[in-house]
């Protein structure tokens, strides 16, 4: 079961659940980011959240 | 979906060279902008922006720009040609910001002096804006012998590029209300 499945996002502003749209790989620039590294991608990979009713943005390290 | 909500695309003016034509140009397009039905827009003057020059990236974030870009479905960037290329204070505000981008709609405006209209400098910036995750539309609007194109009140004398600009909206707007749309109702794999 996925993360997004498991534990979903939800806005804060209006509470809904947000929609999970993208994995983005982020070059990690600090020392809690080198730790999270993903060593076959190469990067920290970061779920990227939109909610459907205010259209605000969230994201959370993917797992 | 909300599909009451407006569609806020800001115009990025991409540098802060004293005397710069590119004003004129970006006040043009954020104009027509503001025309469209549904479409909200800013304009952002880079040269405004309280970023250091001691760090980089994440680590210069200001907290208003973060928030229009975060509130933006698109971003209109006006960039003149420096050298082949576009300005590292543009390069700067842009690196400032990552998650804020990600599937959202990016059209470029060229301008320079000569006859090119900005198309190297848009050419450096295209795979720098796939990289931030945005998503970049085919229409450009090029700028050319711009010293020509405005007068000195910075109003436009050739109003041949209002087509032009036409265009390149109708299809930021598309892919504006595309993405928007997927980013709100369309699941990652």
């Amino acid at each position: 079961m996925t993360q997004q499945k498991r534990n979903p996002m939800i806005c804060p502003t209006c509470r809904m659940v947000m929609n999970y749209h993208a994995d983005k790989l982020i070059a990690p620039t600090t020392r809690e980011e080198f730790a999270r590294m993903h060593r076959v991608l190469g990067g920290v990979v970061e779920e990227m959240h939109t909610c459907p009713g205010c259209g605000g943005g969230a994201s959370r390290p993917s797992e | 979906m909300d599909g009451n909500r407006p569609l806020y695309i800001p115009v990025i003016l991409g540098t802060v060279r004293k005397g710069r034509m590119s004003e004129h140009a970006a006040k043009l397009v954020a104009a027509e902008v503001a025309k469209r039905p549904g479409v909200e827009t800013d304009l952002i003057d880079i040269s405004r922006l309280p970023l250091p020059i001691d760090d980089a990236g994440e680590g210069v974030k200001d907290a208003g720009y973060s928030k229009k870009m975060n509130r933006a479905d698109a971003l209109v960037i006006v960039s003149p040609e420096y050298n082949h290329g576009y300005s590292g204070l543009l390069k700067h505000v842009l690196d400032s910001c990552l998650k804020e981008y990600i599937h959202k709609a990016a059209g470029v405006v060229g301008v320079s002096a000569g006859p090119f209209g900005g198309s190297r400098g848009i050419q450096d910036l295209l795979p720098v804006l796939r990289e931030l995750g945005l998503v970049t539309i085919f229409w450009d609007v090029n700028f050319s012998s711009v010293q020509n194109v405005f007068g000195e009140d910075g109003l436009l004398k050739d109003t041949s590029y209002i087509r032009r600009i036409d265009k390149f909206l109708k299809e930021l707007i598309w892919m504006a209300k595309t993405l928007r749309y997927g980013r709100e109702q369309v699941a990652a794999e």
